[in-house]
C-alpha cells in the first residue's frame, strides 16, 4: 500500500507513431519544422494514488498524439532531442509507404495525361523522416552569421544564379499560384508543405532541395522559386507554381491497403510505342482493379464518405488541393477516433469517375509482451504471461487495427494490477509486413517484497496538562507486503499499528490479508477474487450519543476483531457483488477501556448510572458471531466534464446463522439507492463546464432477529443527515433517509445546496434499551442547508430543523 | 460498599416499618429480588387503622369487603399513581387509616414507590403508593422505571390515578403522564382504573355550581385520559371510567355519624372503597406486571421466523434484480467507435 505513494511509481508510455518513408531519409537534411504529422511523443503519465487520474493526468501539451503541431522547432528541437533519438534506435512508429516512386512519375504530375495515375509520390514530403540530428544542425546553423547576397537590390533572381557557397538569409517567403494569379496566403494548404521559414538561413543546395521536393511531391504540375533580393542583403523568395489537376469525379471510396504489397510502379520507356503504351495502361487499370478487390474494406464511416463526395461534387475538377484536404478530411477522422496509425498513403483511380483513397489504417500483426529489469534489459518476468494478457482489450490483439485509445486503456488495466513500475505500449512497425504494426507492451515489474516503517512521536499532554518525558509517545505503523505470488497476483499484505510502542495492546490495530484474484482461472473471463483477512478496529459508538441539549453521554468504545473470507465478482469498473463470512468478536468499552456490557446514563442529579441500555447481545459486553455478508454494488456512474453522473445502488445484507453468543439470528439489510441527474446536455471535453446535476439519495436500512445496539442503525451525522452530529437523532431498528442535493457549476468548483430527512420509523423503541429515548433523541430529524466544493473540501452551512440552528461545517470528500 | 450497608439497614428499617422502599438504582435487581423472599416471609400487620374510622364507615368498610370475601377475593392490590403534589400519599394515609407514608408537603418525595399491606379478617389490602411522575416539566422516565421494577411480578387489581379537582386546566402533561403509564402497562388498565380527584372540599369559581365546575372538569380529565391512553372516542372503555371525589383535609366536613362527606354529602371513604370493589368485579382481568410487560415484547424476537422468507426475498427480488441492472448496463455502455 504505502509504496504506492512513492513518486518512481509514475508511469510513463510512449505511444508514438512517427511517419517514415522509404525513401532514402539521407537525402533530406533539410529541417522540416512545419510537419503537419510529425512524431510525437505522448507521456501517460499516471498517477497510482488516484484511480481518477488514470483518465485526467496526461501532458496537456499533446492531448493527441498525431495530431500535435509543432510550431517552434527551435524549443521543441531541443527538448525533444532525446526523445527523438529514442524514437529511431528504439523504432517507435508506425511508418507509413510513401510510395516507391523514384521520381518517374512525373507523367503523373506532368498535366494529368496519364489516366488512372496513381498520385503516391505526394505523401513523400508528409512522411518525410525527420532526422535529429538535422534539427540540431540547423540549431546550429542558425546561430551562425548569415552571407548578404551581395548582389543589388530588388532584382529577381532565379535559383540557379544563387552562389553555392553563401548563407542564404530569407526574409520572406511568398506562394504565387500561377493558375490563379494571384499570391496565397499562409492559411493555404500549400504552405504547410515547405519546410522554409522566413528568417532562416539556408544555402543553395537547401533551396534545390527544396525545390526538388516540392517538384516530386505529386501536387504541381510546374514549380519554381526564385529570388528576389532585398536591400539589406537578405532575398526574398517567391514560389510560383501550377496545380496538379484531374478530370471530375463524383464517387469516393476508401480501401484498406495495409498488408498489401504496394504497386510497384513501372517505369515507362520513352520509346515506348503508343500500343505498347496503351496496353501498359490497360495492364496497370487490370492491376489496380484487383487491388482494390484485394482490399479490406475501411473503417471511414458512411458520414465522412458523403462528406468527401459533396467535396468532389462541389468542386467539378479534382485537384491537388481538393486531394489535399481530401486526405486531411480522411486523417482527421482516423486520429480523432484513435486510429493514431492510420495514414492515407494514396489516391488511386484518378482521372476517372472514382477517387481510390488508399489507406494504411495499421493492422496489429503482433502484440508482444516483454519484461525488463531496472536497466530496461528485457528479462524474463516473475508475472504470468496471461495475467497481463486479460487486461488488453481485444482492439489490441493481432488482427485489429491499432487504436491510441485501446493503448491507453491497456496502459490504464495494466496499471490498475498495480505490479509495475513502469508500462509502456509502443506500437512498432512490422518489418515484415508493410504496413503492419506490432504492439509492444514493455513492463518493469515491482519489488515482490516491501516493507515499511513509519514512525511517529505524540506528545500527550501529563499531569497539569504539562508534556514530560514520559508523556512522549513513540507510534507508528509497520506494514509489509509480499505481492505477486507466483506470478498471478496472489499477495500477502499486513500493517501494525499502534500510537505507542511501549503498551501496544492499549490501541494496537493490525490487518493481514490475503489476495488471491482469478479464482475461476486466470484464463476464465469471470473476474473473482478470494479474499481472507484478520482484522481489528475500534470505533466511537454513535448509539451512545445524546441528542441535543443532552450533557455528555459516557462514550462507548465498539472494538471488533476478527477473520474475514469473502470473495469478489467484479462485473465491471465499478459494480461488483462481494459475498462471505465474518467471524468476529465484539467486545464494547468504556472510557477507561473497562468491558462494560451496559451504556451507563446520566441522572437528572449528576450521577452517573450504569444501567443504560445493554451494549451487546449477550449482556456482557462481549459478543462472538459468525455471520454471512454479501454486498452486492452497481454503478454505472461516470464523469461528465468532472461531474459525476449516472446511477449507484448498493444492497448490503448482514445474514446471522444462530452461531456465536446467544446464538444470534437476524437479517440486517441496507439498500442504497443515489441517482445523478444530468439537468441539462453539455458538450463533452477537456476544460468545458460541468453540467447541474440533481443528485436524488435514498437508503433504507433495517434488521429482523436479535440485534445488538452495535449493529443499530444511527441516524444523524455527515453520512446520514447532514447538520447533526453522528448519532444525534437515534438509533433504530429500521431507518429511512432521504435526501436531495442540486450542484450547480461555478468557474471549475460547483456549488449546491441540499434538504435531508432521516426517520426511524417508529423503530428506535425496538432496539434493546430504547438508547434513542435514554438519550433524549427524537428518532427523526430534517436538515436542509447550501455548501461550496473547494477542492476536497467541503464547506457548508446546515440548518437542522428540530433546533432551528445553523452551522459552517468542513468536510472531506463526498456525501454521496 | 459502605454505602450499601447504608441501605441494607434502610431496608430493614422500613421492613418493620411495613414500607418498602426501594434501593438505588444500581443495585435495583438483586435488591428487589430479595425483597420478593422477605415479602414472602413478611409478617402482613393487622389493619388496626380501621377502627379509626367511625363506625358508620367501618360497617360500611366491612359490609364491602364481605361481599369481596363472597367473590373469593382474599387480597386486593391497589397501585396509586400521579404527578407530584396532587394526594396521593395523603389518600393512602386516609384510606388505610394511618399515618403510613411520610406526606412531604413541600417537596418532592424521593423516588421510591412503598407498598403498604394490611389483613384484616383474612382479607388483605395492598396499596403501592409512588411518587410523582412530573420532574421538571417531563415525564420522569427514571421514576417511572423504578415503579415498573417494584411492580414485577405483582397483580395490580385497581389503579387509582389522582389529580385535583382544584386544578382548573388540564395540559400535555397530563396526557404524558396517561401516556406513559398506558405505554408502561397497556391500555387495558385502564379497565382497572379510577380517576380520584382530590381537594374535593373546594369552593368553585364565580358563576359557577359546584356540580358543574365538577362535571367539567371530569369532562375535561377524562378526555384527556382517552386521548393519552389513545381510547377511541366511542370505546365503552373511555366513558366507563369512574370518578371519585376525596378530601383528605382534617378540615373536611364531617355528616352526624362523624363520616367525612363531600359537599355533596356523601361520605367519601365508602364510596371510595365501593368504587374500588365494582371495578374489582367488573369482569376485567387484573394487570399481571411480568418482565414481557415492564419490557415490552422482546423485539429481536419478533419477526424471526419470517428470516428464511427475508432472505429468499432478498436473494430474488433484490441482489437478482441489481445483477440484472447490471447486465444492463454492461449491455447499454456507450463505448468507444474503437471498442465496437
Amino acid at each position: 500500500m504505502g509504496s504506492l505513494g512513492v513518486p518512481a511509481h509514475l508511469l510513463s508510455s510512449s505511444l508514438a507513431p512517427s511517419l517514415r518513408t522509404r525513401r532514402n531519409s539521407s537525402t533530406r537534411t533539410t529541417p522540416a519544422p512545419s510537419l503537419s504529422l510529425s512524431p510525437a511523443v505522448i507521456t501517460c503519465r499516471i498517477c497510482p494514488l488516484n484511480t481518477q487520474g488514470l483518465q485526467c493526468v496526461q501532458s496537456k501539451s499533446n492531448p493527441k498524439p498525431s495530431s500535435v503541431f509543432i510550431p517552434f522547432p527551435k524549443i521543441l528541437g531541443v527538448y525533444f532531442a532525446p526523445a527523438l533519438v529514442f524514437l529511431v534506435s528504439g523504432g517507435v512508429g508506425c511508418w507509413i509507404n510513401g510510395g516507391d516512386v523514384g521520381g518517374g512519375h512525373g507523367g503523373g504530375g506532368g498535366g494529368g495525361g496519364g489516366d488512372g495515375g496513381s498520385w503516391s509520390r505526394f505523401f513523400g514530403f508528409w512522411s518525410r523522416f525527420v532526422c535529429p540530428m538535422a534539427i540540431a544542425k540547423e540549431e546550429e546553423s542558425q546561430s551562425q552569421e548569415w552571407d548578404s547576397h551581395g548582389l543589388p537590390a530588388n532584382i529577381v533572381v532565379q535559383l540557379s544564379k544563387l552562389s553555392g557557397f553563401k548563407k542564404y538569409k530569407i526574409s520572406e517567403i511568398l506562394f504565387f499560384d500561377q493558375r490563379r494569379r494571384t499570391t496565397v496566403g499562409t492559411e493555404d494548404s500549400f504552405f504547410e508543405m515547405v519546410s522554409l521559414r522566413a528568417g532562416g538561413i539556408y544555402t543553395k543546395t537547401q533551396l534545390q532541395k527544396e525545390l526538388e521536393t516540392l517538384a516530386t511531391c505529386g501536387m504541381f504540375e510546374k514549380v519554381d522559386l526564385e529570388g528576389k533580393t532585398n536591400a539589406d542583403g537578405t532575398i526574398g523568395i517567391t514560389i510560383s507554381f501550377t496545380e496538379s489537376t484531374w478530370q471530375s469525379a463524383d464517387r469516393f471510396r476508401c480501401i484498406n491497403v495495409g498488408l498489401m504489397q504496394q504497386s510497384n510502379p513501372i517505369e515507362m520507356d520513352p520509346d515506348m510505342t503508343d500500343r505498347e503504351r496503351l496496353e501498359l495502361y490497360r495492364s496497370q487499370e487490370k492491376d489496380y482493379r484487383r487491388r482494390m478487390e484485394r482490399a479490406r474494406p475501411c473503417l471511414l464511416p458512411m458520414p465522412v464518405h458523403l462528406e468527401v463526395i459533396k467535396m468532389l461534387r462541389d468542386q467539378g475538377k479534382v485537384s491537388a488541393r481538393l486531394l489535399q484536404k481530401i486526405r486531411e478530411r480522411v486523417q482527421k477522422w482516423y486520429h480523432d477516433e484513435g486510429y493514431a496509425c492510420a495514414q492515407v498513403v494514396n489516391f488511386g483511380n484518378l482521372n476517372t469517375k472514382e477517387v481510390v483513397c488508399e489507406v494504411v489504417e495499421g493492422d496489429i500483426t503482433q502484440l508482444s509482451i516483454q519484461f525488463q529489469d531496472k536497466l530496461g534489459n528485457v528479462v524474463e518476468g516473475n508475472t504470468q504471461l496471461p495475467v497481463v494478457g486479460r487486461e488488453l482489450p481485444k482492439q489490441l490483439r493481432a488482427g485489429n487495427i491499432f487504436n491510441i485509445e485501446a493503448g491507453k486503456q491497456a496502459l490504464r488495466n495494466i496499471n490498475s494490477l498495480g505490479l509495475f513500475s513502469n508500462i509502456e505500449v509502443n506500437p512498432q512497425p512490422d518489418e515484415k509486413n508493410e504496413g503492419g504494426i506490432i504492439v509492444e507492451i514493455k513492463l518493469k515489474e515491482l519489488d515482490q517484497k516491501s516493507a515499511e516503517v513509519s514512525t511517529e512521536w505524540s506528545i500527550v499532554p501529563g499531569r497539569q496538562g504539562r508534556p514530560t518525558l514520559a508523556s512522549i509517545q513513540p507510534g507508528g505503523t509497520v506494514s509489509f507486503e509480499h505481492r505477486n505470488l507466483k506470478g498471478l497476483n496472489r499477495s500477502i499484505l499486513g500493517s501494525v499499528t499502534t500510537s505507542n510502542f511501549f503498551n501496544p495492546q492499549d490501541d494496537l490495530s493490525f490487518k493481514f490479508e490475503y489476495v488471491h484474484p482469478y479464482l475461476d482461472g486466470v484464463y476464465d473471463p469471470r473476474n473473482r477474487t478470494f479474499r481472507a483477512s484478520c482484522f481489528n478496529s475500534r470505533k466511537l459508538s454513535p448509539v451512545f450519543t445524546g441528542g441535543p441539549g443532552v450533557d455528555e453521554v459516557p462514550p462507548i468504545w465498539v472494538d471488533r476483531s476478527g477473520i474475514k473470507a469473502n470473495i469478489t465478482e467484479n462485473f465491471t469498473r465499478q459494480s461488483k457483488f462481494t459475498y462471505g463470512l465474518v467471524m468476529e468478536e465484539i467486545t464494547t468499552r468504556d472510557e477507561s477501556s473497562h468491558i462494560s456490557a451496559q451504556g451507563q446514563r446520566v441522572l437528572p442529579s449528576g450521577g452517573i448510572s450504569a444501567d443504560g441500555p445493554p451494549t451487546t447481545l449477550s449482556g456482557t459486553g462481549v459478543d462472538r458471531m459468525v455471520f454471512a455478508q454479501a454486498n452486492i454494488t452497481r454503478d454505472n456512474t461516470k464523469f461528465v466534464n468532472g461531474a459525476i453522473v449516472g446511477e449507484r445502488n448498493v444492497f448490503q445484507l448482514d445474514q446471522g446463522l444462530g452461531i456465536g453468543s446467544n446464538f444470534p439470528f437476524f437479517n440486517r439489510h441496507q439498500l442504497t439507492l443515489t441517482k445523478f441527474i444530468q439537468l441539462n446536455q453539455v458538450e463533452e471535453g477537456a476544460g468545458k463546464s460541468p453540467p447541474p446535476v440533481l443528485v436524488i439519495h435514498g437508503h433504507y436500512g433495517g434488521c429482523v432477529g436479535d440485534l445488538p445496539s452495535y449493529d443499530a442503525f444511527t441516524l444523524g451525522g455527515p453520512y446520514s443527515v447532514r447538520g447533526y452530529n453522528m448519532g444525534e437523532l437515534g438509533a433504530a431498528r429500521n431507518i429511512l433517509e432521504v435526501a436531495a442535493e442540486l450542484r450547480i457549476p461555478v468557474r471549475n468548483t460547483h456549488v449546491y445546496a441540499f434538504v435531508e430527512h432521516g426517520n426511524d420509523l417508529g423503530s428506535s423503541k425496538d432496539v434493546k434499551g430504547n438508547p434513542t429515548e435514554v438519550y433524549r433523541r427524537v428518532g427523526h430529524g430534517s436538515s436542509y442547508g447550501v455548501g461550496i466544493k473547494l477542492g476536497l473540501v467541503r464547506a457548508e452551512y446546515a440548518v437542522d430543523n428540530n433546533s432551528g440552528t445553523g452551522t459552517v461545517f468542513f468536510r472531506f470528500g463526498e456525501r454521496f | 460498599m459502605a454505602s450499601s450497608i447504608d441501605d441494607q439497614d434502610d431496608i430493614e428499617a422500613s421492613l418493620a416499618n411495613n414500607l418498602v422502599p426501594v434501593g438505588p438504582l444500581s443495585i435495583i435487581d438483586i435488591r428487589s429480588k430479595s425483597l420478593e423472599v422477605k415479602m414472602a416471609a413478611q409478617l402482613i400487620r393487622e389493619w388496626t387503622g380501621i377502627q379509626q374510622f367511625p363506625a358508620a364507615t367501618q360497617d360500611k368498610l366491612l359490609e364491602l369487603l364481605g361481599k369481596l370475601k363472597q367473590e373469593n377475593v382474599g387480597t386486593l392490590t391497589i397501585l396509586i399513581m400521579g404527578k407530584g403534589g396532587v394526594g396521593k400519599s395523603s389518600t393512602v394515609n386516609s384510606l388505610i387509616g394511618e399515618r403510613v407514608v411520610a406526606v412531604s408537603t413541600f417537596q418532592s418525595e424521593g423516588p421510591r414507590p412503598v407498598m403498604v399491606s394490611r389483613s384484616r379478617a383474612g382479607f388483605t389490602l395492598n396499596i403501592i403508593d409512588t411518587p410523582g411522575l412530573i420532574e421538571g416539566g417531563y415525564v420522569n422516565d427514571q421514576a417511572l422505571e423504578i415503579i415498573k421494577r417494584f411492580l414485577l411480578n405483582k397483580t395490580i387489581d385497581v389503579l387509582l390515578y389522582v389529580d385535583r379537582l382544584d386544578a382548573y386546566r388540564v395540559d400535555n402533561l397530563d396526557r404524558q403522564v396517561i401516556k406513559a403509564i398506558t405505554d408502561s402497562f397497556g391500555k387495558g388498565i385502564w379497565r382497572r382504573a379510577a380517576v380520584i380527584l382530590t381537594h374535593a372540599q373546594l369552593s368553585p369559581p364565580d358563576a359557577l355550581s359546584y356540580e358543574e365546575f365538577f362535571t367539567k372538569r371530569t369532562e375535561a380529565l377524562l378526555k384527556v385520559v382517552r386521548l393519552g391512553a389513545r381510547i377511541k372516542k366511542h370505546d365503552s372503555l373511555g366513558s366507563s371510567i369512574p370518578v371519585v371525589l376525596v378530601e383528605n383535609s382534617g378540615r373536611c366536613n364531617k355528616n352526624e355519624s362523624d363520616e367525612k362527606v363531600l359537599p355533596n354529602g356523601i361520605p367519601w371513604i365508602p364510596n371510595l372503597v365501593k368504587t374500588i370493589i365494582d371495578i374489582v368485579s367488573n369482569g376485567s382481568k387484573a394487570i399481571f406486571i411480568d418482565k414481557k410487560l415492564i419490557e415490552g415484547s422482546n423485539p429481536n424476537d419478533r419477526g424471526k421466523m419470517w428470516i428464511p422468507l427475508i432472505f429468499a426475498f432478498q436473494y430474488f427480488f433484490v441482489v437478482k434484480r441489481i445483477q440484472r441492472a447490471i447486465k444492463e448496463d454492461i449491455a447499454n455502455e456507450n463505448k468507444p467507435i474503437w471498442d465496437r
